[in-house]
């Protein structure tokens, strides 16, 4: 019950804090060495406060009508879903044939993993862009699409490109886990009471460490989604966050941005949510607060 | 196994990259070579920039005709102090910050997380451009000085709340342990446990931290140059009568703006690219294993601490009973938790 009293205090703080950061820029640009512009900062709060009580008043959001952006939407979300399929599926794969492995190319095999832990992901970008475009240019085959001209929207490198790096963490991040879960006693009581070691990984050792990995995932999407924007400005694809760049440039307002922002980490709430329904359920693993 | 080798061999090489910058102006040419054009003896052109990696341009030159290589030791500087600062400052202010208010304000906590909550769901880039990008038009007529000086507040503010937030944790953590209960009860003030029982964890959590942000930080500014937001502002750069209208060029020629303004060379000249990026990847491969060792070492030394609480605790027949003999087995080692 006092949890309940307390949410629209929590509420009107989130929605507090999210104003006063979009508005810093003004509070501190300026020409002198440090600036703190009181009065514009206040007046720019006043008015994104105006906006967002007004929300539903259709000027408001008018400015989504020339931005096409229902198909930007659904191409965004199901790069994000390609790509975190990618990931599950592929992180699952691998992880399972290194711990099906000997322990011995199991540990090198992990300190591969390890050593491509640091990569920065725009790296793994370029190095795909180049692998295309000297591909077509040896070869002259054309059936990897990779810029977003008129109006094209291509899925398949944009999908191997971000779901390389986010796939190895899975995967580094899976072994770590199992591996930790193997120390287990209840293990070793099933090793001794005969139990195979395919049963104990799947019977006992994936189903127990569920809700870590739901944890987990919400780091990879966090990643994509990053990713996804960075992939979508340097291909020049017309995906979801052309309509944020909109925004920020042509002035949009407060309330639009706030909606852009909540349609595009939606993945990430329900991510949430669903971590925190399964930790429940299975009760106290990890302890799960919003 | 503590050892600190990685870390001492990683930070002397980025001292070395760092202190080889810095002194660029005193040995490399001030216009990096710069030739657009190559001539033979009769005042043919017979090449134009950008050229490839050669002996004579060891990482290729980029479409005005300057050396990568030296490009990439004179940036160097720039993205590493500020790499550095902003890590550094992150950690300064969110530590505090997160220490103050778990020892002195608890229900101060709650009210913090809610307030930067939208923080945890928007991904960094998008706060960065949020925060930068509007202003990035607006730079012309301002001095250098505020607008780097607005970037890195802006920089260390994107930080602050994850600081913050795993330095109250991990201080709350500690608080609940039975040695500073037990200092608790015997009438120790706020300010004492701080000063004796918290400070041997926060400096080791503190560099943990450090390097973590300073991973974090590289990354927004490696993000950061690709859209544009160069460390130091803008300039307009690009072949006059080539570009139009001319594409935005790094004032400073940090990494990341090097990224950022070859960007649409990439199909001509890729090393343009390549060159920064390998300086991204090596200088986070360096930081990244500083922090491994540096994680492992902690472990291990809580292990070791456990491992000797055990050994302590297990009763030593013999000598417990004899009246009259008592002594603190380990004098040295126990003053440490009281």
């Amino acid at each position: 019950m006092k949890q309940v009293l307390k949410l629209p205090v929590r509420l009107v703080l989130m929605i507090m804090g999210f104003v006063i950061m979009m508005n810093l820029y003004i509070l501190f640009f300026g020409k002198k060495l440090l600036n703190l512009n009181l009065e514009p900062f206040w007046n720019s709060l006043l008015t994104d406060v105006q906006f967002l009580l007004h929300f539903k008043e259709s000027t408001n959001l008018g400015i989504f009508q020339g931005l096409n952006l229902v198909d930007g939407y659904r191409y965004s979300m199901s790069i994000l879903i390609l790509c975190l399929l990618v990931v599950i599926i592929a992180g699952l794969l691998l992880a399972f044939c290194v711990m099906m492995a000997p322990r011995k190319i199991r540990n090198s095999i992990k300190k591969l993993i390890n050593i491509f832990e640091g990569i920065p992901d725009l790296l793994v970008i370029f190095l795909f862009m180049f692998f295309v475009i000297t591909l077509y240019q040896k070869t002259g085959l054309k059936f990897l699409q990779l810029y977003g001209v008129f109006g094209n929207r291509p899925y398949f490198v944009p999908t191997v490109t971000i779901s390389f790096l986010p796939t190895l963490l899975f995967v580094q991040f899976l072994i770590k886990i199992l591996e930790e879960e193997e120390n287990q006693i209840y293990v070793l009581f099933g090793k001794a009471k005969g139990v195979g070691r395919i049963k104990l990984l799947f019977g006992y050792l994936v189903p127990n460490t569920l809700p870590l990995v739901i944890l987990q995932l919400r780091t990879s999407i966090w990643i994509i989604l990053s990713n996804i924007y960075l992939i979508e400005f340097m291909f020049n694809i017309p995906g979801f966050t052309k309509a944020f760049e909109f925004l920020l440039f042509r002035g949009g307002n407060i309330a639009a941005l706030a909606l852009c922002l909540l349609l595009f980490t939606l993945p990430l709430l329900l991510f949430e949510a669903l971590g925190y329904f399964v930790s429940k359920r299975i009760a106290g693993k990890e302890k799960f607060t919003i | 196994m503590i050892g600190y080798k990685k870390t001492i061999i990683g930070s002397a090489i980025l001292l070395f990259l760092l202190v080889a910058s810095i002194l660029y102006p005193a040995y490399g040419p001030a216009d990096f070579n710069k030739n657009v054009m190559i001539t033979d003896e009769q005042g043919k052109v017979i090449g134009k920039a950008p050229f490839p990696p050669s002996l004579e341009h060891p990482f290729g030159t980029d479409r005005n005709g300057q050396d990568m290589h030296l490009l990439f030791l004179y940036g160097a500087k720039f993205t590493l102090i500020t790499a550095f600062g902003v890590a550094l400052l992150r950690v300064l202010f969110g530590g505090m910050l997160g220490l103050f208010m778990s020892i002195w304000a608890p229900s101060l906590k709650n009210v913090f997380k809610d307030f930067f909550m939208t923080m945890r769901y928007i991904p960094s880039i998008f706060l960065g451009l949020a925060l930068m990008w509007p202003v990035i038009g607006a730079v012309e007529g301002v001095p250098i000085s505020s607008v780097v000086s607005f970037q890195i507040i802006m920089l260390v503010f994107i930080g602050i709340p994850t600081v913050t937030i795993f330095s109250s944790d991990v201080t709350e953590q500690l608080l609940s342990q039975s040695f500073v209960q037990s200092s608790y009860l015997m009438g120790a003030s706020k300010f004492h446990i701080l000063r004796k029982q918290l400070m041997p964890y926060i400096r080791s959590y503190g560099i943990l931290l450090l390097v973590q942000q300073l991973l974090s930080t590289l990354q927004l500014i490696m993000h950061l140059g690709i859209f544009g937001v160069f460390l130091g502002g803008q300039t307009a750069g690009g072949i006059v009568g080539y570009d139009e209208p001319p594409k935005p060029a790094s004032l400073s020629n940090e990494w990341a703006g090097l990224i950022g303004q070859n960007l649409f060379d990439f199909n001509r000249a890729p090393w343009t690219i390549f060159v920064p990026i390998l300086g991204f990847f090596i200088v986070i491969f360096i930081v990244n294993s500083i922090k491994k060792e540096l994680e492992e070492n902690m472990q291990g030394e809580l292990q070791w601490v456990k491992s000797r609480k055990k050994k302590e605790t297990a009763p030593k027949d013999g000598r417990m009973t004899v009246k009259g003999e008592f002594e603190l087995i380990n004098k040295e080692q126990s003053r440490g938790y009281l």
